[in-house]
């Protein structure tokens, strides 16, 4: 996330605090930013708006796994690194011999780790509490 | 204000969870806004949006 979209961002952030006050504001990022980056830019904005921080939650996609680790590793670390949790996404679509070896592999690199699925609803209750509860 | 932050290369279902959560919210009385840093996949579709109360802010560049 650059310099300038990281000023939008506090930008957009302060305008939705003062017109709009959600009790959520969700920030749907760049496949290429990095969780550090996110953390960067909203810790920019907190000098400016009062807002509570809530999680930082990263999706790996389940059944793009292999291609995705084998591919775009370094990606991926970057957004594993720092996220508050990690959720493995598609649950519903992938053997659950295929989501061990995912959660064995993902384990060393989060904090904590869920599977997801919002299609079946598993997980999600798990996320909603973490998002409740952060601040 | 509680912002939560949702990261994922595309197609790892962002959007899909992000609508997910704004509809269990909103059920419970609360509201939600989105800032979105690129056009996925999925999209929020503007009956979505005005049906949920939802504003959309998009961001451009990376």
């Amino acid at each position: 996330m650059g310099c300038s979209l990281a000023t939008s961002l506090v930008s957009a952030v302060k305008k939705i605090r003062r017109a709009l006050n959600p009790d959520f504001l969700f920030i749907e990022p760049s496949e290429l930013v990095v969780t550090e980056e996110m953390r960067t830019a909203t810790r920019m904005a907190l000098r400016d708006v009062n807002y509570t921080s809530g999680p930082f939650v990263t999706l790996v996609d389940g059944p793009g796994f292999q291609d995705l680790w084998q591919d775009r590793q370094p990606l991926l670390l970057g957004q594993l690194s720092g996220a508050d949790l990690v959720a493995v996404s598609k649950s519903d679509l992938i053997s659950a011999v295929r989501m061990e070896a995912i959660m064995d592999t993902l384990k060393g690199y989060c904090r904590g780790i869920l599977r997801l699925s919002v299609h079946s609803g598993s997980g999600l209750g798990e996320l909603v509490k973490a998002m409740e509860g952060s601040s | 204000m509680k912002i939560v932050t949702v990261s994922g290369v595309r197609g790892s279902g962002k959007t899909t969870l992000i609508r997910e959560l704004i509809v269990r919210f909103r059920e419970q009385g609360r509201r939600s806004t989105v800032i979105l840093n690129e056009a996925g996949e999925e999209t929020y579709a503007q009956e979505f949006l005005e049906a949920h109360g939802v504003e959309l802010f998009p961001l451009w560049g990376g």
